[in-house]
């Protein structure tokens, strides 16, 4: 897994790339909540370059946003690629995160 | 004779990708394909995933032991050598209640038909996973 946080006047973007599972989701958790704990928001997450996530990256991210919500933070996925979509809306998150198809998309919410 | 493959690998977290590997090798073997195959391998790694959680408490020391066996369908045995599995105790939280944990037993629960530790072995655990065929598995075995 890797991760890149870009910084574009202001605006934070988390892009992820490969897997996220038990052994990559700490290295996740401790970028999620480092930008977390500075109350970024909105914080953004791109997915595209995701291959796979399990529960654990899953539960990484419910954390930031229970997080996020504490102070009225929005925390806002772009691009997430049909297979992990298929996990989020199993576990019924599809209702919970906010999920973008682009950045602009994202951006204009 | 009964054909099967297995893997042992160590308790640590780093050796899950291997494991999903191995899982959707063998899965498209059967004749699985697509989502299946991803379904698969998301339930298997959460299983594994939970003998270092709860039977080794995290200690990367340790080994575990996946076999695959193509037999009443798609079946997968996890072995460790930890702490024992109190199966009235396993249940995924409520996917209405949203909360970090407890996603991984539903993702599990959700592909496989058969969830069942083994009683007969003293120590350690031994989870017997089956999948039975479904009608959009090619049947490759039967092709060989």
């Amino acid at each position: 897994m890797k991760i890149e946080i870009a910084d574009n006047k202001g605006t934070k973007v988390i892009a992820v790339s490969g897997d996220i599972d038990m052994y990559t989701s700490p290295d996740l958790r401790k970028e999620l909540m480092h930008l977390v704990q500075k109350k970024v928001s909105p914080l953004y997450v791109d997915f595209k370059g995701v291959s796979y996530i399990d529960s654990s990256g899953i539960a990484t991210f419910v954390e930031g946003l229970k997080a996020m919500m504490t102070y009225g933070g929005r925390l806002k996925f772009i691009g997430i690629p049909a297979h992990i979509m298929e996990i989020f809306c199993f576990a019924k998150l599809d209702r919970v995160f906010e999920m973008y198809g682009s950045f602009s998309d994202a951006c204009n919410s | 004779m009964k054909e099967y493959a297995a893997i042992t690998v160590p308790s640590n977290p780093r050796y899950l990708s291997v494991i999903r590997t191995v899982t959707a090798t063998m899965a498209e073997m059967y004749g699985m394909a697509g989502k299946d195959i991803e379904d698969v391998k998301l339930a298997v790694d959460e299983a594994c995933s939970n003998v270092i959680k709860h039977a080794y408490e995290g200690d990367t020391g340790q080994r575990i032991v996946v076999k695959f066996v193509f037999r009443k369908g798609f079946e997968v045995v996890i072995e460790d050598s930890g702490i024992k599995a109190r199966p009235e105790y396993i249940q995924g939280r409520s996917l209405e209640d949203v909360r970090p944990g407890g996603l991984g037993i539903h993702f599990i629960k959700r592909v496989f038909d058969v969830f069942a530790f083994d009683e007969k072995k003293k120590e350690g655990n031994r989870l017997r996973l089956i999948r039975y065929r479904r009608g959009d598995d090619e049947d490759r075995n039967s092709r060989q």
